[in-house]
């Protein structure tokens, strides 16, 4: 078991409080299908995961849980304005390829799109950099950049001011300390190591 | 560990051993989408595993467009070749026949025991041929549900095929929803695309413009052998992919022999795709190749309003639809599009693309990633 799984889990309870009984739910980089089996059985509602990877795909079909092997972007293209209730991107959109886009595409067949993302700007992060001129090494980041894939983390100030610029609605946010457990009440940019936006359309 | 390597751990693998087939025989006419009609018809089948006390654990097997019934074990000890899906059939395989009672039948229309343009017409004592009526995708899956009927089943665990049996899979998931319950269709389309109609239409004019074809009414020891052999070439390379063709053969050459004529077989190829074009003709009829080309080439999920979404609202079952990377025939993008449909809609749907280069032929390869995904969409 990666000792990363658990954390990786962490806005499961967070997202699961913001769906709705029954509701039609997509979601954007949904692994080996986790949060949506869940989401099912306690919150019967129809769920879709897109994943990149063969292997997630498969864990998904053992769980039950409907699974699109593709790229999360030209799928949402196959799909109608507002045609699910809610768009998640858990731990994805620093993996985006043109996060701007495919954040816009998502707002127009969402209602309602959740992002989960790590904070960047988190102090640890920021002291590893002043200090050892590196970047931090350690269960959020796993890998060194060279054995990693391409992302582009971000932190709460960048986000906010992304959706400030595109007009993108904040409905809702919650921000957890360094141990992605307990909540963040003060200084989130600086002391919040997760954070977790319900956006809609502005 | 994760739980994806747990998916691909080998299995205590066994095989089906010596099989036999069996015959339905139905004395009830059948009336055809196309209104044609035959006085009864006779599906050729072959059963492997045991039905359950419920009778819930039946996989409904549908073959490819050459395909048979014949998709696993072999009929003596002596035979080498094994049933088309033999990896996948059997105890221990992915579709473990411990677990599940398989059932493959050969297609209406077909040539390999089933009524086709070869049997007999009971009303003028010789073979249909082209009085055979025409002949729709439809029409084989309800062949294929009064075989199931006689056997005494309501339901099916499952229905799986790939390629046409692919379309015979979402054929059965739209006309009997109720009757199974979940369905994968592999290397598949919801309809031929022009490039695909248009290698279908040149290996039919290369059968009928066999001077042997007779507009279809030739003895089963002269049927129109030259015709059909290239109409089997040609479909053959469209089975292949360009990189699976280079690395089997590339340009090697069969051995050097100086006294060879110019256009005698000079690559390895060639020799290859002339034995395969023999060989089809010792097993097919090519009136029964018209006819399921055409049902093929007919085949139109999307209607004739062109909307996908419309024919699928029917669907119940869980479905998974497989494409393969390398597959130019029946492209990715052929099979995604069900799969999107079916989510548009609200079903439960799932989407796998595995990158083999084996072509549209892929399906027919044994392949880990297939088979860790067939043994666990069917187990769950």
């Amino acid at each position: 078991m990666n000792p990363n799984s658990k954390k990786r889990q962490v806005d499961f309870q967070v997202i699961a409080r913001w769906v709705k009984q029954g509701d039609r739910i997509l979601d954007l980089g949904c692994g080996r299908g986790v949060l949506l089996e869940a989401l099912m059985q306690q919150q019967s509602v129809y769920g879709v995961g897109i994943d990149i990877e063969l292997d997630k795909i498969i864990s998904c079909v053992k769980r039950g849980v409907s699974a699109y092997h593709g790229d999360v972007h030209a799928v949402l293209k196959k799909f109608e304005d507002a045609s699910f209730d809610r768009v998640i991107f858990s731990r994805s959109v620093d993996l985006l390829e043109q996060a701007d886009v495919t954040l816009t595409e998502a707002l127009r067949v969402g209602k309602h799109v959740t992002v989960g993302f790590v904070n960047h700007g988190y102090w640890r992060n920021r002291l590893s950099f002043f200090t050892q001129g590196r970047r931090i090494h350690n269960e959020v980041y796993p890998n060194q950049w060279h054995e990693s894939r391409p992302s582009n983390p971000f932190s709460i100030g960048e986000f906010d001011q992304f959706c400030k610029s595109t007009g993108i609605r904040i409905v809702n946010r919650k921000y957890l300390r360094g141990n992605w457990r307990d909540t963040c009440p003060f200084f989130p940019s600086l002391c919040a190591g997760y954070a977790i936006y319900d956006l809609t359309k502005g | 560990m994760n739980d994806s390597e747990a998916l691909v751990s080998t299995f205590e693998e066994g095989e089906v051993g010596i099989v036999a087939h069996s015959d339905f025989v139905s004395k009830v006419p059948f009336e055809f989408e196309s209104g044609g009609v035959v006085p009864g018809l006779c599906l050729r089948y072959e059963t492997y595993g045991h039905l359950n006390k419920d009778k819930s654990n039946a996989i409904l097997i549908c073959h490819a467009l050459t395909g048979d019934h014949h998709c696993a074990g072999v009929y003596d000890m002596t035979e080498r070749k094994q049933g088309w899906w033999n990896f996948m059939v059997g105890p221990g395989k992915p579709i473990d026949t411990k677990k599940y009672f398989v059932i493959c039948s050969n297609v209406l229309g077909g040539c390999n025991g089933s009524t086709g343009p070869r049997s007999i017409n009971p009303e003028t004592g010789k073979p249909y041929n082209l009085d055979f009526p025409k002949l729709t995708v439809r029409d084989m899956v309800r062949a294929q549900a009064l075989l199931i009927d006689s056997l005494g089943l309501d339901r099916l665990h499952a229905v799986i095929g790939g390629s046409m049996g692919g379309m015979q899979t979402l054929q059965w998931a739209i006309d009997f929803p109720e009757r199974l319950g979940r369905y994968a269709a592999l290397a598949c389309c919801a309809r031929h695309n022009a490039q695909a109609i248009a290698f279908n239409d040149t290996g039919r004019q290369a059968i009928m413009r066999d001077p042997a074809w007779k507009k279809g009414v030739y003895a089963s020891d002269a049927p129109p052998a030259h015709g059909l052999a290239v109409a089997r070439m040609m479909a053959h390379i469209t089975y292949l992919s360009d990189a699976g063709m280079e690395a089997r053969f590339g340009r090697k050459r069969r051995a050097e022999d100086s006294s060879r004529e110019h256009f005698e077989v000079e690559f390895e190829v060639e020799s290859y795709l002339r034995y395969q074009g023999q060989q089809f003709v010792s097993r097919f009829d090519a009136n029964s190749y018209l006819y399921l080309t055409k049902a093929l080439d007919r085949f139109d999920l999307h209607g004739s309003d062109g909307r996908l979404d419309e024919m699928l609202k029917a669907v119940q079952a869980p479905g998974l639809v497989v494409g393969f990377g390398s597959d130019w025939l029946y492209p990715p993008q052929a099979n995604r599009e069900i799969v999107e449909a079916l989510l548009r809609l609200g079903k439960p749907a799932s989407y796998a693309e595995l990158a083999l280069n084996a072509g549209h032929d892929s399906f027919l390869l044994r392949a880990p990633k297939l088979d860790a995904l067939i043994r666990t969409f069917l187990d769950r």
